[in-house]
């Protein structure tokens, strides 16, 4: 390959390279967080969901919340990193990828929460064998199984040419990087190629992102149940999707930037302006969830009053009140200025918003099975420290896959941040005077 | 870039079929769960239109899938060594 070789390209290769003592103790404490995870399913797998705090009628719990969470979270990346992409925001290249990387590694976990909460994985071939499309929730594994698909190839895509890269800077696992990088050799042919599959993936992953967290928010909507049977369920639950995968991406952002040194690709200006994407997107939340709310409360409804007292005053305000807390209260103090302590302040609101965003899916899944339309007693839902292991576990799980994606390939897209300096300074100088009035605007 | 003897060329190149392969059999699966899912309510008569009217939707989407990764493996893989020799 013709490029300059960029000193700081050594930045990005040096986790793959060599391996300091911080992996190893980052390692080690994911493995026990995985250990209490499997200790917990195994315990669960072996005496039944009785072990749980779900009964009857409270069906649903940790797993089903962590599941919207997860499939929520994984919106991080592959629709972030496709509109950024498509409308050429610049500041994109040294994002997109640990962008994608979130969306395929969470929505193994997600999908993950659906076995779990089975109690008898083996009956998941019913729903291979028997399944109905008359049920949201076969709905629901169709698009996920697309989404994972487009994610898994919108995440490979791009990484062919640092593949081809890694194949020809590295000494070790070259068997592995001739493999995946497909002969890759950057000729213009190539580039062409690689380019507009990239595009049409592009285009085709945000309908599908969209589509998957609608019907994600179908499983309830689609109920009759008070609290649920929502037409703007689809909408509201896209847009937390949204919002909580973007302040899951700044988590990360700033995690690996610490750890693995990358203050020059991923400076505070990303931060910033992820950060006003933050802010929008806590105010669309907080759209949402007024109308949702008060279209509830001027209806009326005696099932779903009780629903939206026991949330707002009821056993369920802790949470609804923390809920409000965390996702609009502290990202708008956190967020309208953000001139000083850019980086502190956006981690600080997108930690808040994790543990909002959950709390949201906690608050929309449980207290509706707690107070149910049809006449069966009303219950309360503890989880068990099986639950708690198994949460723990899948995050673990996450932070692990993640880990060791880093250790095989760069986290930055290397031929990217080339293609940037190289040929985009030009083409966005070119791009802009098309925008101007004027004959030289024509011209380029 | 560094000279590979050509039995490592040989396994590299029949390595790159099993992964192509590998995919198309993923995605290829997920169709062929589809039409099973569409034959099972056919034959039970339970309310086909659904099974239908999202397949209409999803295999398109699946199909789209096996064209992108055959196209970037035809162009980058074979056309692209083509024109280089």
């Amino acid at each position: 390959m013709a490029h300059e070789r960029d000193d700081h390209e050594d930045i990005l290769l040096a986790p793959i390279e060599r391996t300091g003592p911080g992996f190893y103790w980052a390692v080690a404490f994911l493995s026990l967080l995985i250990l209490w995870g499997a200790i917990a399913y195994s315990v669960q797998y072996t005496q039944g969901l009785g072990v749980t705090g779900l009964h009857q009628p409270v069906g649903w719990g940790f797993y089903v919340t962590n599941f919207v969470f997860f499939i929520g979270i994984s919106h991080a990346g592959t629709l972030i990193s496709a509109i950024l992409r498509l409308s050429k925001a610049e500041w994109r290249r040294p994002i997109t990828r640990m962008a994608e990387v979130i969306t395929c590694m969470v929505i193994f976990i997600g999908a993950g929460q659906i076995l779990v909460d089975l109690g008898r994985p083996d009956r998941m071939m019913n729903v291979l064998h028997h399944g109905r499309y008359q049920s949201p929730l076969l709905w629901d594994a169709t698009s996920i199984s697309a989404y994972l698909m487009a994610s898994l190839t919108y995440l490979y895509l791009p990484m062919i040419p640092d593949i081809a890269i890694l194949r020809d800077r590295l000494s070790k696992r070259k068997l592995f990087y001739s493999v995946l990088a497909l002969g890759w050799t950057g000729t213009e042919h190539q580039q062409r190629v690689l380019n507009r599959a990239i595009a049409i993936m592009a285009v085709l992953v945000i309908p599908i992102a969209v589509s998957v967290h609608s019907v994600v928010s179908f499983v309830f909507s689609m109920t009759l149940q008070p609290a649920w049977h929502s037409t703007i369920f689809g909408p509201y639950f896209v847009v937390g999707a949204i919002f909580s995968g973007i302040a899951g991406l700044i988590v990360t952002m700033i995690i690996f930037r610490k750890a693995y040194g990358l203050h020059y690709y991923l400076k505070p200006i990303h931060f910033r302006y992820l950060g006003q994407l933050l802010l929008i997107m806590a105010l669309l939340w907080f759209y949402f969830t007024f109308a949702e709310y008060l279209t509830g409360y001027y209806g009326a409804e005696p099932e779903e009053m009780k629903v939206f007292w026991a949330k707002f005053s009821g056993p369920f305000s802790p949470f609804f009140w923390s809920m409000v807390l965390c996702n609009f209260v502290i990202p708008l103090l956190c967020l309208t200025s953000l001139r000083q302590h850019t980086v502190g302040k956006v981690l600080f609101a997108s930690l808040a918003i994790i543990i909002g965003m959950w709390l949201e899916r906690f608050v929309i899944v449980v207290p509706t099975l707690s107070y149910p339309r049809l006449p069966f007693p009303e219950g309360v839902y503890a989880p068990t420290w099986v639950e708690w292991g198994e949460t723990a576990g899948s995050v673990g799980l996450f932070a692990l896959f993640y880990l060791l994606f880093t250790k095989f390939f760069p986290i930055i897209s290397i031929w990217e941040m080339r293609e940037g300096r190289e040929k985009s300074v030009r083409e966005v100088e070119e791009r802009i005077l098309t925008y101007l009035p004027g004959e030289v605007a024509e011209k380029p | 870039m560094e000279y590979q003897p050509p039995v490592s060329d040989r396994l590299i190149r029949r390595l790159q079929w099993i992964w192509v392969g590998g995919a198309f059999l993923l995605v290829g699966g997920f169709i062929a769960w589809i039409v099973h899912l569409i034959v099972a309510s056919w034959r039970l008569d339970d309310v086909i239109q659904a099974s239908v009217g999202i397949s209409i939707v999803a295999i398109p989407i699946f199909l789209v899938f096996m064209g992108v990764i055959f196209y970037v493996f035809w162009g980058v893989t074979l056309h692209g060594r083509k024109r280089e020799d």
